[in-house]
Order: structure tokens, then C-alpha cells, then sequence
């Protein structure tokens, strides 16, 4: 049995202790700490404070009168008005800064912007169509890896192809009809030979063989296409991208 | 009470002199109390309740607005009561018969007890518990008052104090050591 230390006794009388149930619980038990703890409890009892001599009941303004005379006042503070010149002046400082700052930003940000692509409807609708053209040409190219897959694995391809095809065939027609006004050769014959593609794979029949496959691929060329397609869709994003940042300096 | 001193406070800072001497006629009984209890001696209780008014006065701009103004003048009436206790101490002459004696307190006491009346045992405890508080240094003096008599917690001696916590802690411990040094020989005699 660890006993209570003298410090711990202490402690414990002045009910400072951390482990107070603790140390209870040990003088309880141990009759050699409880007998010292005892003697401890006697002697500090004993201990008893002095009793102060009474003071009158003016013995404050007796010590003030001791004391005042070798006080010196503080100085009376002047009362503090917001509106005073020098912090008004600070102030106006502080606003005409910041405003000056606003001002240069706003002129640096617009003599940084091209005016050509600034905002005009003609530019918005560009990257409108820039959008939609780039999903489309994702779109195209999953088929036409999923068309090559296929053929490369020599499997009967049962067609949600088709059907996917038949969709893209319709939209390609547009995207095709609208590019042909914008002076885009590459674009424009790209998607000439995804049209004469998706055709034919919308025409299928209902399961295409390997064979059918291969043909398409021979004869239409769709590893290059898909090639061409992936350069296409790399400009579109890049399009896109400076479309969006102009986008963004001429809304600041 | 705190907000009016507070006020009491402001009102000495914007140059009202006599404010302070309402703080002062406020608390000086207190303060009084505890400098007494800690010197045992009326004219040095005087000394530090005047000395510990005129340095919080002079100190009064670091008064914290969120402190309570008692709690305050107490730790710097601690400050001065630790001054005049290190003085008293340089000061002193200890006559060698004064100092502690195991066994001529036992025989004093021998020949006190004998008679039937306690309130001589109870004077000669009081008289050994002040030679025995002589013999405390400044810091285990204040310590013990504080923690025994006006039953501060280690943390408020500690700050009043300017200590640690674990040295007020301490200071308290050896105190006791002490007295109970001095003391105990009384109690298993008696």
C-alpha cells in the first residue's frame, strides 16, 4: 500500500488535491495516514488567524488624507471626436486609394482584353456552337472506338450502335451545315466523312459481323477519321477554353 | 460594486482626484485585514495599506477594465506586504534564546500544562505559531496567510504573488513543514 505523502496530506487538508476520493478512500483504510493526517488536521487547526485591531469606521478618508497630497491629478483627457481634421483626413485618404485602385484595375483589365472578342452576339453564339460541337465530337469518337473495338475483336456486334448512329447522324447534319458557312475546311470535310460513316452504320443491318465491320473500316477509312476526330475535338477544346477566359475578363 | 469601480476608476483617470479617495475609504478595512494578518503588526498594516494605495494610484492606467478593482489593490497590498516583510527580516536581531528549542519548549510547556487551565497552553501555541511564522520567509508567509486564513486558491497566490502556481504551491507546503516543525513537539506533550 503506497501511503499519502506529506505534500499529499497537505493538499488533501486544503482540498486541492486532484484525487480527492482518492486519498479519502486511503485514510479510511490506512490507520498510519489517517493517524498522521489527524495530527496534521490538529496543528494546522491550531493555527488560527490574528485578529486585526478594529479601525474606526473614517479609517478610509484617515488613509486618503495620508495619502492625497502626494498624488498628482491626471491630466483631464480631451474628449475624442471622430470627426477631428486629422482623422478625417486619414480617412478621405484611405477612399480616394482605394478607389483610385478599383479604377486602375478596371482600365488595366479592359486594355488587356481583346475588343474584337469582347462580348458581341456573334462571339456568343460562337462559343454556343463550340460547345455543343465539341460533346458532339465526343460522342462520335466512343462510337468509332467502339466500332473499332469491335472489329478488331471479330465480334458479332449487336447494335445499341445503331441506334446511337441514327442520333448523331441527324445532329451531324446540322453541326455540318452550319460549319459549312464558317470557313473551316478541315472541319467541314471531318465531318462530311463522319456523316458518310455514321450512315452507313445506322443502315446496317441488324447484326453486323466482323466481316461488315471490316469493310466499314476499310472502305471508310474510320482509324483515320477517329484519328481526325481527336485532333478536331483537341481545337474545339482549345477554342473553348479562350472562348470561356474572354468570357470571363469582359464580365469583371 | 465592480462597475461602480470601474467607474470610480475612469472617473480618477480623467482627472478627478478625489475620485480615488471613494476607492480608498471603500476598501482600506479589507485591505487592512489581510496586511495585518500577513505582518501581524498594526503600524506595518498601516505602512502597507497606505503604500499600496499610493502605488495603485500611480499604477492605476494599467488597471485592467475586466480585473476587479479588490482583487487588484490586494495583489499590490501582497507586493508591499512582501517588501516590509524582507525588510523587517534584514532588520531583525534574532535573540538566541527565541529561537527554537525542542527541549526547552517541552520543559516550558511541562510546567505550563500542569495547571488545569488550557487558555495558557492555547497562549503558548499562539506565542510558538508567531515565533514559527518569524521564522517563514516573505513568500511562505504571504503563501500560508493567503491559503490558510483568507482562503485564497494556489492560483490566486500565485498571481498575486507574480509565481507560478507550483511554486505557490510549494511556498505553502514549506510553511507548513515548518510550523509543524515548531509546533508539533507542543501537541505530543501535551
Amino acid at each position: 500500500m503506497k501511503h499519502l505523502t506529506e505534500e499529499e496530506m497537505i493538499e488533501h487538508y486544503y482540498s486541492e488535491d486532484l484525487y480527492k476520493a482518492d486519498a479519502e478512500i486511503h485514510l479510511q483504510a490506512c490507520k498510519q495516514c489517517s493517524q498522521s493526517y489527524a495530527e496534521l488536521g490538529k496543528l494546522l487547526g491550531s493555527v488560527r488567524a490574528p485578529e486585526p485591531p478594529a479601525r474606526s469606521s473614517d479609517y478610509g478618508d484617515q488613509v486618503w488624507r495620508s495619502i492625497q497630497g502626494a498624488l498628482q491629478p491626471y491630466p483631464a483627457k480631451q474628449k475624442r471626436s471622430f470627426f477631428q481634421w486629422p482623422q478625417l483626413a486619414y480617412a478621405a485618404a484611405c477612399l480616394l486609394f482605394l478607389a483610385g485602385a478599383f479604377l486602375a484595375g478596371r482600365m488595366w483589365e479592359h486594355a488587356h482584353t481583346k475588343p474584337s472578342l469582347a462580348s458581341n452576339p456573334q462571339q456568343t453564339k460562337e462559343r454556343v456552337v463550340l460547345f455543343v460541337l465539341d460533346n458532339h465530337l465526343d460522342r462520335s469518337e466512343r462510337l468509332l472506338v467502339q466500332l473499332n473495338h469491335a472489329g478488331a475483336e471479330g465480334e458479332q456486334v449487336d447494335l445499341p450502335l445503331r441506334g446511337e448512329a441514327q442520333q448523331l447522324l441527324t445532329d451531324n447534319r446540322l453541326y455540318r451545315q452550319s460549319v459549312d458557312r464558317s470557313n473551316d475546311p478541315l472541319l467541314t470535310a471531318a465531318l462530311d466523312h463522319l456523316e458518310r460513316v455514321l450512315l452507313e452504320v445506322a443502315n446496317s443491318p441488324e447484326e453486323l459481323s466482323a466481316a461488315d465491320i471490316a469493310r466499314i473500316e476499310q472502305e471508310m477509312n474510320t482509324q483515320g477519321l477517329l484519328f481526325q476526330i481527336r485532333v478536331l475535338r483537341t481545337k474545339v477544346s482549345e477554342q473553348k477554353q479562350d472562348a470561356q477566359a474572354i468570357s470571363k475578363g469582359v464580365t469583371l | 460594486m465592480g462597475n461602480d469601480d470601474y467607474a470610480l476608476v475612469r472617473s480618477v483617470l480623467a482627472g478627478d482626484k478625489d475620485a480615488y479617495g471613494s476607492l480608498v475609504a471603500r476598501h482600506s478595512q479589507s485591505v487592512f485585514r489581510v496586511a495585518f494578518r500577513i505582518t501581524e503588526d498594526e503600524a506595518d498594516a498601516d505602512e502597507i495599506v497606505q503604500e499600496a494605495f499610493l502605488r495603485g494610484y500611480r499604477n492605476l492606467e494599467g488597471f485592467d477594465a475586466r480585473s476587479n478593482f479588490r482583487t487588484w489593490i490586494y495583489r499590490i497590498a501582497m507586493n508591499c506586504a512582501l517588501d516590509v516583510l524582507n525588510k523587517r527580516k534584514n532588520q531583525m536581531v534574532v535573540p538566541i534564546a527565541e529561537d527554537y528549542d525542542g527541549e526547552q519548549a517541552t520543559v516550558q510547556l511541562a510546567d505550563r500544562a500542569a495547571g488545569p487551565d488550557r487558555l495558557l497552553l492555547s497562549q503558548e501555541i499562539q506565542a510558538r505559531r508567531y515565533a514559527a511564522m518569524e521564522k517563514l520567509t516573505a513568500t511562505e508567509r504571504v503563501a500560508f496567510v493567503m491559503r490558510h486564513m483568507e482562503d485564497r486558491s494556489t492560483e490566486e497566490i500565485a498571481g498575486a504573488l507574480g509565481i507560478a502556481p507550483n511554486s505557490a504551491k510549494q511556498a505553502v507546503f514549506r510553511a507548513v513543514q515548518k510550523l509543524r516543525q515548531s509546533l508539533a513537539p507542543l501537541w505530543v506533550k501535551s
